[in-house]
């Protein structure tokens, strides 16, 4: 009996020291993947926009309440739409900030961007995708050798100040829905506008309406048209003539999950009865 | 120098060379932690299984840990002792809470670039002579059409460029254009980014499908300027 315990207690201390360097050990690879899946190319943008949980209202109304200041703000590369004709070669916006917060039932993104002048068809708006199919981001325009899904368009013009709620399938495909979900509110201040979009995180349309599950990722773009008219009378920016981004992504945060602290408070409990029997184990070794 | 010592000693040089040595070996790169945490466990187990290959030898290895955990009358020790007996719990806790924390980040999508070809599109030459006036009629062309997003220098930094993610390609770059054919770019300007296959992830180009702009000898004439323009040649296969 006590020629087995002392083979066994020595494996047992092999298996502690182990344990103690894989946990020096894993930290350092946690950091490399937040590395590795970091974007190479953008010091200043953003991959995602994180929308926090916020009691009370949401500010639906006010794009410049200060609680916009809880949720991290997201930095998003415009370029000149060119994916299809009629491009554009060169749009007003080239920059654009976002925020996002949600209450648990409805969701407000707030879309920020410098524009010299204001407007009645400066426009912005934000789109998703439908569903679980993919959809490209110009407007879900069919792809060759992937069956694609529709994008739900949430829709803003300076003149009418309020949301409207879209679906396409492709360049010329818009179509209003019949039901509108959407609330819109834009404030032009000292060459910046702040346009809030808000919508119930959950609608009864998911066939049409793009479906936000808090702590799920979902896929978002942007675009933003410049409402300026040039000499002539006609607008500088118009249809497919816009400002936009690529798919970035974008989350509902979900509320609080302390199961991690009762996870660790087991685990240091199994490590101190570890400790204890090993010691009481090497003692009897010792003294027998 | 007793076996224990000379165990961290060993696992320290492994360490050292592994991170600092091999990524500067010409032709290498940096380890993942992960690569280096097996190696590191290997060179102890090994030694552990040197270590204990008699008695003696045994004894050398096991007694100082046995002694530094139960030992009576260690001196300074048992204050280390009791600093290990705390840190342990409380390193597994804080491990336990980091691998059952949500990730903020968000899914990471893994994008093939240069995905192949539809069958009709391998091995098609260019059917225009390589005269210097064609290829300078391809840089005009380029110049008009590819350059916004492309760049006036190849380098994928054209002035309509920065939003698009995958950023446009940089021609310049020797894993662009110099390992493709011309068929392959044939393939890829006339049907633009929806005609890649799922696992070049269509949805997110913002290549124009130029086949309903442009006729098909002007997409040659510009694959003849790209690559005279950003100094490559296409891949052959002689």
């Amino acid at each position: 009996m006590k020629h087995g315990l002392n083979q066994i207690v020595p494996n047992v201390v092999v298996c502690v020291w182990l344990a103690m360097g894989f946990l020096i050990v894993q930290p350092v690879s946690a950091e490399e993947k937040v590395a590795a899946t970091a974007q190479p190319d953008s010091t200043e943008s953003s991959v995602s926009v994180s929308a926090p949980m916020v009691k009370g209202t949401l500010p639906a109304d006010d794009p410049t309440a200060a609680v916009w200041n809880s949720a991290t703000l997201a930095k998003f590369p415009m370029s000149p739409q060119v994916h299809w004709p009629n491009r554009i070669l060169d749009a007003t916006v080239k920059d654009l900030n976002v925020r996002a917060l949600h209450d648990g039932t409805n969701v407000s993104i707030l879309l920020e961007y410098a524009d010299p002048t204001e407007d009645p068809d400066d426009s912005a708006a934000v789109e998703f995708m439908v569903g679980d199919k993919k959809a490209h981001f110009a407007h879900g325009q069919p792809m060759a050798q992937v069956e694609g899904g529709p994008v739900n368009i949430w829709y803003w013009k300076n003149k009418d100040d309020k949301g409207v709620d879209m679906n396409a399938k492709g360049f010329g495909t818009i179509k209003v829905q019949t039901h509108q979900d959407v609330k819109a509110k834009g404030v032009y201040a000292n060459g910046t506008w702040k346009v809030v979009f808000t919508r119930p995180l959950a609608t009864e349309h998911p066939d049409e309406d793009t479906q936000i599950t808090p702590g799920g990722f979902i896929n978002i773009a942007f675009a933003v048209w410049d409402g300026k008219k040039d000499a002539s009378g006609e607008l500088k920016e118009k249809g497919s003539q816009k400002a936009v981004t690529s798919w970035w992504n974008f989350r509902a945060e979900a509320p609080p999950n302390y199961d991690g602290y009762y996870y660790a408070a087991i685990a240091v409990g199994l490590a101190l009865g570890f400790q204890f029997v090993l010691i009481r184990k090497l003692k009897k070794g010792h003294s027998a | 120098m007793g076996p224990l010592i000379k165990l961290i000693v060993l696992n320290v040089v492994v360490y050292a060379i592994l991170k600092f040595v091999v990524p500067n070996v010409p032709g290498s790169a940096p380890l993942p932690a992960s690569l280096v945490f097996l190696y590191m466990m290997l060179t102890t187990s090994g030694f552990v299984i040197f270590a204990t290959v008699s008695a003696e030898s045994k004894e050398a290895f096991w007694g100082p840990i046995q002694r530094f955990l139960t030992g009576e009358n260690i001196g300074g020790l048992q204050a280390l002792r009791y600093g290990v007996l705390i840190l342990f719990p409380l390193l597994v806790g804080w491990q336990t809470y980091n691998s059952t924390a949500v990730s903020d980040a968000p899914p990471s999508e893994n994008r093939t670039i240069h995905p192949a070809p539809p069958g009709e599109y391998t091995g098609l030459s260019n059917p225009i002579s390589k005269t210097p006036d064609a290829i300078q009629q391809g840089k005009g062309f380029y110049a008009a059409f590819c350059s916004p997003c492309h760049g006036g220098n190849f380098d994928g930094k054209g002035p309509a460029a920065r939003g698009f993610n995958p950023p446009p390609a940089n021609f310049s770059d020797p894993t662009t254009i110099a390992m493709l054919q011309e068929s392959y770019l044939f393939w890829r300007i006339k049907k633009g980014g929806v005609g890649l296959p799922i696992e070049g992830m269509p949805w997110k180009s913002a290549m124009p499908r130029w086949e309903v702009e442009l006729p098909d000898e002007w997409i040659w004439k510009i694959i003849m300027g790209e690559y005279d323009g950003a100094h490559q040649s296409p891949r052959t296969w002689e």
